[in-house]
């Protein structure tokens, strides 16, 4: 059974589309990227997921059914928008979100406690939330999302005011909570950072799924006609079966001409002497794929 | 249902327990006390009980005795001591012996001509000590009850032209009471609709609701909110009436002149009926506002438009006195914004028709049930648009 099933959801907001059809499943323990630039439609489809808005059409079905009350407890969310109460301590603040997430106030404190320690924060527990730096709220809403061990987390651009120490941290968590068996939904605009951790992604644009399937699969459906190649000496400015090199630091990608492969190029560069350290296909990157889909160059798979 | 109870705590919790709360919570009452010593302290400093003299060449006042000392007098009475003609009284007034003296005119039988004399110490009582001493002299050859009559006066009863009504002349605890209750009812209010909306905003604002309403229902949430907020304005509506039962119990044994009229308790149990339901409604729609502002400053402007006509009534206090049953004054006691004043105010004057109250109560029942309902549905709209604000009409016509 997945951990959440969308299937087809509509959203309007008078006359723009802000969803239109986007259809994707979450599979337990798996993290899921959602990508997409921005207004692309993304935030909206978690919020219809966690029925903040209903949609107009089409269905969601999280943990096995509809959206209720008790469900609401096994979700850790982390909006884009981030917020806090500011005028209370940390410590008061966190307690109390954490008791709406169904937890017992002994031991919410209790695990804001850990958790406030291994955040580095606990020197900071009675202080009010408007002195903590940006980056220390957002590793506060971080604890908000995970204290009550939750069985799915949603977390809309992670990594955002984020420095590389804390973007570190976080990526390590994610990895900690998927190891745990929890669901992980990440949403963002950040390729490289869902290339290191998403096992699956949908890409939306302009409110429809424009991509969808595993990384690997989606990477190689993109794949250029063309390696990566590095060799001890300088490459001849050009190569039978080649139709382009383009040098690039200490290596050069060389893309074939039609009809030619990968092995016809190294049987080449080999009758040729030259001496290669290097050699491999061409992967995109997500951020290649990502602009190639947005430009309205994918193919819509 | 738990979660309704942690919202409905915290909110009141948050409130109740900053030191800000607690400062306005006390400040009125001993605001009220620091008045009322200043005002006695400024009567001690004018009030002199030195003895004054008199001069009686009629010899109206032989063997006068002085006027016996009342318990229930703050002050003592400056005793009368008469002197054989004026030259003497002055002379006493120069050395400080007397605080000022008295000559009754020779034809004062006639014309009541009584000449002062006083110096600069001479206190703000002597006049009236010394009127008392008089009256009570010239009356002490009367029986006792028609002497104590023409000293005390007439205790003037009105009443309404069906009868069904009366009140003293002196209760001025009547007029006082709805005005009082309008003010401090004026004051919770606000308090209460203030910090249910800056509730609200401040969620919106600080992005924390879209973490709340993951948590918690929209109506659980706002119902949280409504009660919470209403009950901080409770506690100090009831902090302070419960210091002003404690200054009514407290202040004749203190201020022995203080008489403290009765209040009937059919008026009270009108005037708790009426600020019930207007409490929950102006709440409630303070909270539906906050909920359709954008911004707490925004808010806080539309709000000051929509309790301004609470206040209309007192404006128009002595239209209500000299016509309790013209169309002004019927009127805005049905007007459910002006109602909480208007109505017990009108029930001081006149006997109010049944269907009147049934209808004013009836309305404002009606209209608290209907602002909660409607709070909740500005809410679920309006709690995640930041920048964009929720139309009334969009509220109702997304009623579903």
């Amino acid at each position: 059974m997945n951990t959440i099933s969308v299937d087809s959801i509509t959203k309007k907001f008078g006359e723009i589309h802000a969803v239109d059809k986007v259809s994707f499943e979450v599979s337990p323990g798996e993290i899921f990227g959602l990508l997409g630039p921005n207004g692309a439609g993304k935030t909206t489809s978690i919020r219809i997921i966690l029925d903040i808005f209903k949609p107009d059409s089409g269905t969601v079905s999280v943990l096995g059914g509809p959206m209720t009350e008790e469900k609401k407890n096994k979700i850790g969310y982390l909006p884009e928008e981030r917020g806090l109460y500011q005028e209370i301590p940390l410590e008061r603040c966190l307690v109390y979100l954490a008791t709406l997430k169904g937890l017992e106030e002994t031991d919410a404190r209790q695990r804001v406690g850990e958790y406030l320690e291994r955040f580095e924060l606990d020197q900071w527990r009675k202080k009010k939330v408007k002195e903590l730096s940006k980056g220390m709220q957002q590793k506060a809403q971080l604890i908000t999302t995970l204290v009550h061990r939750p069985e799915i987390v949603i977390i809309d651009e992670p990594f955002s005011a984020l420095d590389p120490v804390n973007t570190q941290m976080v990526k390590d968590l994610l990895c900690e909570e998927r190891d745990r068996g929890t669901t992980i939904i990440m949403c963002t605009h950040q390729m490289h950072q869902v290339e290191e951790l998403a096992d699956r992604i949908a890409l939306i644009n302009k409110g429809q799924t424009v991509l969808y399937g595993s990384l690997d699969e989606i990477r190689r459906r993109y794949v250029a006609d063309a390696v990566i190649v590095r060799a001890l000496q300088d490459l001849p400015a050009s190569l039978p079966g080649v139709r382009e090199i383009i040098k690039q630091n200490n290596h050069a990608m060389l893309k074939f001409e039609p009809g030619k492969t990968a092995q016809d190029v190294l049987q080449m560069l080999v009758q040729k002497n030259i001496s290669i350290e290097q050699f491999e296909i061409a992967l995109p990157t997500l951020d290649e794929i990502f602009i190639q889909v947005v430009q309205g160059k994918g193919d819509g798979r | 249902m738990k979660k309704f109870w942690l919202i409905f705590a915290n909110e009141y919790k948050r409130h109740v327990l900053k030191k800000s709360f607690i400062f306005g919570l006390l400040s009125m009452p001993l605001f009220l006390v620091l008045i009322i010593g200043v005002s006695m302290l400024s009567v001690w400093l004018q009030f002199n009980d030195a003895p004054m003299g008199y001069v009686d060449n009629n010899h109206l006042l032989t063997d006068a005795v002085q006027v016996p000392e009342k318990k229930s007098k703050l002050f003592a009475v400056a005793q009368a001591v008469p002197f054989e003609d004026e030259a003497s009284a002055k002379t006493a007034l120069e050395n400080g012996s007397i605080q000022t003296y008295f000559i009754l005119a020779d034809d004062y039988l006639s014309t009541g001509k009584v000449t002062m004399v006083k110096n600069s110490k001479t206190g703000t009582n002597a006049s009236s000590d010394f009127g008392d001493f008089l009256v009570y002299n010239l009356v002490s050859d009367l029986p006792d009850q028609t002497a104590l009559r023409l000293s005390e006066g007439n205790n003037l009863i009105v009443r309404s032209l069906e009868g069904t009504r009366e009140t003293g002349a002196d209760n001025w605890m009547a007029i006082i009471l709805p005005v009082l209750a309008g003010v401090l009812f004026m004051i919770a209010v606000n308090i209460s609709g203030n910090y249910l909306l800056q509730a609200v905003v401040e969620e919106k604002e600080n992005r924390t609701m879209e973490i709340l309403v993951t948590s918690v229902s929209p109506t659980q949430l706002m119902a949280g909110k409504v009660v919470g907020n209403m009950l901080v304005g409770l506690t100090q509506l009831v902090v302070w009436v419960v210091f002003a039962v404690i200054a009514i119990k407290v202040a004749p044994s203190f201020i022995p002149d203080l008489q403290i009229p009765p209040i009937e308790t059919s008026y009270l149990l009108l005037m708790v009926a009426t600020l019930v339901p207007s409490f929950v409604m102006v709440a409630a729609a303070m909270g539906a506002i906050g909920a359709t502002a954008t911004e707490s400053r925004e808010a806080q402007q539309i709000a000051g438009w929509f309790t301004i006509p609470i206040m209309v009534p007192l404006w128009f206090i002595s239209a209500i006195m000299l016509k309790p049953n013209g169309a002004l004054s019927v009127g805005m006691s049905l007007f459910p914004l002006t109602a909480p004043i208007a109505l017990p105010l009108r029930a001081v004057f006149t006997d109010i028709p049944a269907w009147q109250i049934i209808m004013t109560l009836g309305l404002l029942s009606v209209l608290a049930v209907f602002s909660v309902w409607l709070s909740g549905r500005v809410f679920r709209l309006g709690m995640l648009r930041y920048g964009k604000r929720v139309r009334l009409s969009e509220a109702f016509r997304r009623a579903k």
